[in-house]
């Protein structure tokens, strides 16, 4: 057959990229071998000084020229998008040629190539702090790191083995992607001429929390794989105990950039999403939450370890469960199993074997380890006090299990249900109806009888079924870290316990009442989280000032734990005592079980009381720039009536969004005005756009609006954007049927429609004698009218006229109030300072 | 026996009670028939909209009503009623699961979840965009 040469097509740089991944993967592979060999062949245990320090070596320049094919793989794809190649499948699902400078980077974590690659980065960053230190845990730790290096970068080779794909190749190119093997045009010599523009990225991750969020939250997910590989180390080492030492900053950092990715997740949320909140309980979310908690539970194990030498084997679980979650919310957010209950989660490329596979190969490799080595592991041969800190350190460690458990159970309902998972929760439904029935024949009650089931589908209400065990848990939390620091390692005396712990306790029992009763919390857990959070404030600030005598350096634990109080407490207020203040005074009511009419028309120009407020929809308006043209901007006027003029005043403007969203159908943006004591939330629901998308469909024009324009100016309206590209000297008069000494110029104006297509138009200016006058141009598709009266005298400015169809326009929004939000996002910011503290105090 | 193994026991316990927990409070992805049966309980219904039926939103007379008519897995076809704002890109779901229960002939739902081609991005439907722009 003869070979067909392509025009356009520029294959070298993806055989670069194909070769970078090869030496990415075969370099992890040797790196791995050589660090395991430098402390485990029986040679070098016999003559660890000749040879350790050979095998060791390698591993180091192994790992270096790991880096660099990494580096290779990075910097050839992103040449790529950056030169718009778009034979690459992966540059056209990603990118286009309209995407920005800064946000080419968010196509590495659109795709899944990409964010794999995003996490293979920072493994390797992390790794070179270890090797530049160069201790005795350079080869145990990064040998096992190189291990993960294999697998991640294995994800990228996209090699057949025996009828079964081994990863997917970002450098694939479009016409050879089996995806698109029935599209026969890809098979033509000049397809690429065919080939305007790539799919872009997707609008909704074109959003600055969208290029903080992922790589903030991978850096955390990679740096759990620190003290896993410290623990594996420990293992292989022989040195059961001496690895925590060295992994507990390494801990704290990776439990505060974790937490900081996945409270940015819940900012991103709150900013740019419209579910009405920071934290819907969704499956991704709850994904990267519990491994956190894990984590944070592992650190605190590490400390019970460090001082008091025991729940070691504690500590190994937490910490080799941590990297195992965060593989497993690899595999739920990868595999695409949650497909249909996740807004963010990636669809499936059938990597989902090869995930598996490697899940199962760290489980299987940490149960051998830990079982073959169980009775080297130093036991606890004291009973712990009641009274001391590691006993409250530890059974807090547990309660954050319970959480994690629960959180996992019910994300992982979509597993569970694949799993045919139903057979079983049929039979446990069928043992708990017999004892049910029971209860009920003797107390003649009439508890609900588990239900049988054909399949598992996530919980009805997800907020509900969540906060009923996680309101307790949190308080459960919030009073053992309240009084946790109050007790001493080893033993504490109770009648100084007491004595310390008196005056906090005593002031949130106080406060809490005070503020319960201010906010009218009226119900029991309510008011015991309130009370929880408040008591782990009040103490932890107690505990830092009269015990720690402010000394920052030491306040670390305080500060986080401050600063946890704070989150919860945010959490609590801003939820429970949300309130939609855009309640309609509707005529329909469906029963009370659902929701209110939360949602309150608005139509153009009218003015409607709103709660406290009146809300008017002012405009509505386009963004002028080629990224932004895809936003439509609602200008929503809040205004009060000053009581004593009766008159309205304008109290601020909101300009929630609605974003014509190809990839995804179209979204709403909320827009938040934020006061100290509460966040004024607003978005819109439904969004009447039948003039944008279809403008010569409606009648009758609007008043014209007249603008002053400059040769470049543009002006963005609803539908079109209006550039006024260049003044026309020399107009065809006869055309216009103009007089020989009439003095004409033309306004030429390109039209830019939603669909980005061009047209230009020229509406011209006549002075005929002493009069001055126009001949208007009407574009019927667009809905407008385009008049050019004059040209400014004094700065040479041309007059536009813009006159549009009139439609009767209306928007629906909803608008919630947050109070007391601002507590969350300052205990975030408190959480991490106490993190990097508590890292500082460890590394001096 | 130590103390931590008795907090051991519990959190057993509580495990257990989370798992029944979340069997119990997890719904079942069902149909209008079973639905109608049990017109107290919520049910997770899938099914396809009725394109040839009316999709009724006038926001002006209530902006927070919507029905339309939704046919089941099984081609039992009901009106549904939800208060709310009717949902982007609506008419161009491919599938559609609603959480809710019956009542009479009608289901309320309390939530409805689109599920979109272009969500779920099928390279082909892409190209059949692409192939009548280009």
């Amino acid at each position: 057959m003869k070979t067909i040469e392509y025009i356009g097509e520029h294959p070298i740089f993806g055989q670069i990229g194909h070769l970078f991944i090869a030496l990415a993967f075969t370099s992890a592979l040797l790196s791995c071998i050589s660090y395991f060999m430098s402390f485990m062949s029986k040679e070098n245990r016999a003559h660890p000084e000749i040879f350790k320090n050979k095998w060791q070596k390698l591993g180091r320049i192994a790992f270096g020229i790991h880096t660099f094919a990494v580096a290779g793989i990075v910097g050839t794809l992103f040449f790529l998008i950056y030169n718009h190649y778009f034979e690459y499948y992966y540059v056209w699902y990603h990118s286009s040629t309209t995407l920005p400078f800064k946000y080419m980077f968010a196509c590495f974590w659109e795709g899944q190539e990409g964010s794999f690659l995003l996490w293979t980065i920072w493994h390797v960053v992390l790794s070179w702090f270890i090797i530049r230190k160069g201790d005795e845990w350079e080869a145990p730790v990064v040998g096992v790191i190189a291990t993960v290096q294999v697998f991640l970068s294995s994800m990228l080779l996209g090699v057949v083995v025996f009828n079964y794909k081994i990863g997917n190749d970002p450098f694939i190119l479009m016409r050879l992607n089996p995806e698109m093997a029935n599209v026969p045009f890809l098979h033509f010599a000049d397809y690429l001429s065919k080939i305007k523009d790539g799919r872009g990225l997707n609008p909704l991750l074109q959003n600055y929390w969208m290029v903080i969020h992922p790589p903030t939250l991978f850096l955390g997910f990679a740096s759990t794989v620190v003290p896993f590989a410290f623990a594996i180390g420990g293992l292989l080492k022989g040195k059961y105990t001496e690895w925590v030492k060295p992994a507990i900053p390494w801990t704290f950092f990776g439990v505060m950039i974790l937490g900081t990715g996945v409270l940015m997740g819940a900012a991103w949320a709150y900013e740019a999403l419209s579910f009405g909140g920071f934290w819907a309980w969704d499956p991704v979310g709850n994904a990267s939450l519990v491994p956190w908690l894990t984590f944070v539970g592992a650190a605190h194990l590490m400390l019970i370890f460090k001082n008091r030498g025991q729940s070691i084997f504690s500590t190994y679980l937490f910490t080799i469960l941590t990297f195992l979650l965060v593989l497993y919310s690899t595999f739920l957010t990868r595999s695409g199993i949650l497909g249909s209950t996740s807004v963010h989660a990636f669809t499936d490329l059938g990597m989902s074997g090869q995930l598996v596979f490697y899940m199962a190969f760290y489980i299987v490799l940490s149960a051998y380890l830990l079982i073959k080595n169980r009775n080297k592991l130093p036991k606890t041969v004291v009973e712990e006090e009641l009274a001391s800190r590691e006993f409250w350190l530890f059974i807090g460690t547990l309660v954050l299990l319970i959480s994690c458990l629960q959180i996992l159970f019910s994300t992982s309902i979509p597993v569970f249900d694949k799993l045919g998972f139903y057979h079983v929760t049929n039979f446990l439904g069928t043992i708990c109806n017999f004892f049910i029935g029971l209860i009920n024949d003797l107390f003649h009650s009439s508890i609900a009888l588990f239900q049988k089931r054909h399949n598992l589908s996530p919980p009805d209400d997800p907020k509900a079924h969540y906060n009923m065990w996680q309101l307790p848990i949190s308080v459960l939390l919030g009073l053992i870290i309240a009084i946790g620091q109050f007790f001493k390692y080893k033993n504490t005396d109770s009648k100084e316990f007491w004595k310390k712990i008196s005056l906090p306790l005593g002031l949130s029992v106080l406060l809490s009442a005070l503020v319960a009763w201010q906010l009218e919390f009226d119900r029991v857990n309510y008011f015991l989280l309130l009370f929880a959070s408040i008591f782990t404030i009040l103490a932890n600030l107690d505990f830092m000032v009269r015990i720690l005598k402010l000394k920052i350096g030491h306040s670390g634990a305080s500060i986080a734990h401050i600063g946890f109080g704070m989150i919860l407490l945010g959490v609590l207020i801003s939820n429970a005592k949300s309130t939609v203040i855009s309640q309609n005074k509707s005529n329909v009511n469906l029963g009370k079980d659902f929701p209110n009419n939360e949602n309150v028309m608005l139509v153009k120009g009218d003015t409607v009381p709103m709660n406290k407020y009146y809300i008017s929809y002012k405009e509505r308006t386009r963004g002028t720039d080629i990224s932004d043209r895809k936003n439509l901007y609602y200008t929503i006027e809040y205004f009060k009536r000053n009581d004593d003029t009766k008159q309205l005043e304008k109290q601020f403007e909101l300009k929630p969004i609605y974003q014509l969203n190809e990839k995804m159908g179209n979204v709403s943006e909320p827009s938040t005005k934020r006061f100290l004591t509460k966040d004024i939330y607003t978005h819109i629901t439904y969004a009447d756009i039948e003039d944008v998308v279809n403008p010569s469909s409606v009648e009758g024009y609007k008043k014209p609006i007249t603008k002053q324009m400059k040769i470049g100016d543009t002006i963005g309206l609803a539908n079109t954007l209006v550039v006024l590209t260049g003044i026309n000297k020399s107009v065809n008069k006869e055309a216009l049927k103009l007089d020989k000494n009439d003095v004409a110029a033309g306004a030429v104006l390109k039209l830019i429609d939603i669909n980005q297509h061009e047209a230009t138009v020229e509406p011209v200016m006549v002075l005929r004698g002493n009069n001055l006058f126009s001949i208007p141009v009407v574009v019927d598709s667009l809905g407008l009218k385009l008049e050019f009266p004059k040209i400014n005298p004094d700065n040479g400015m041309a007059d536009i006229v813009i006159t549009e169809k009139k439609t009767n326009e209306f928007v629906i929004m909803k608008a919630i109030i947050f109070p007391y939000i601002n507590l969350l996002w300052l205990g975030s910011l408190l959480m991490i300072l106490g993190c990097l503290l508590a890292i500082r105090k460890r590394i001096r | 026996m130590k103390k931590t193994h008795i907090f051991a026991i519990i959190l057993i316990a509580v495990a257990i009670g989370a798992i029944l927990s979340t069997v119990s409070s997890s719904g079942t992805y069902s149909d209008f028939s079973s639905a109608a049966k049990n017109p107290d309980l919520d049910f997770h219904v899938n099914g396809k909209l009725n394109k040839s039926k009316e999709v009724h939103y006038d926001p002006k007379e209530n902006a927070n009503l919507f029905s339309f008519y939704m046919v089941d897995k099984k081609g039992v076809e009901r009106k549904v009623l939800y208060n709310g704002t009717k949902p982007q890109d609506f008419e161009k779901s491919d599938e559609i699961v609603l959480v809710g229960k019956c009542n009479g002939e009608e289901f309320i739902a309390k939530s409805i979840l689109l599920k979109c081609p272009s969500k779920y991005s099928n390279p082909n439907e892409d190209m059949k965009e692409f192939k009548t722009k280009g």
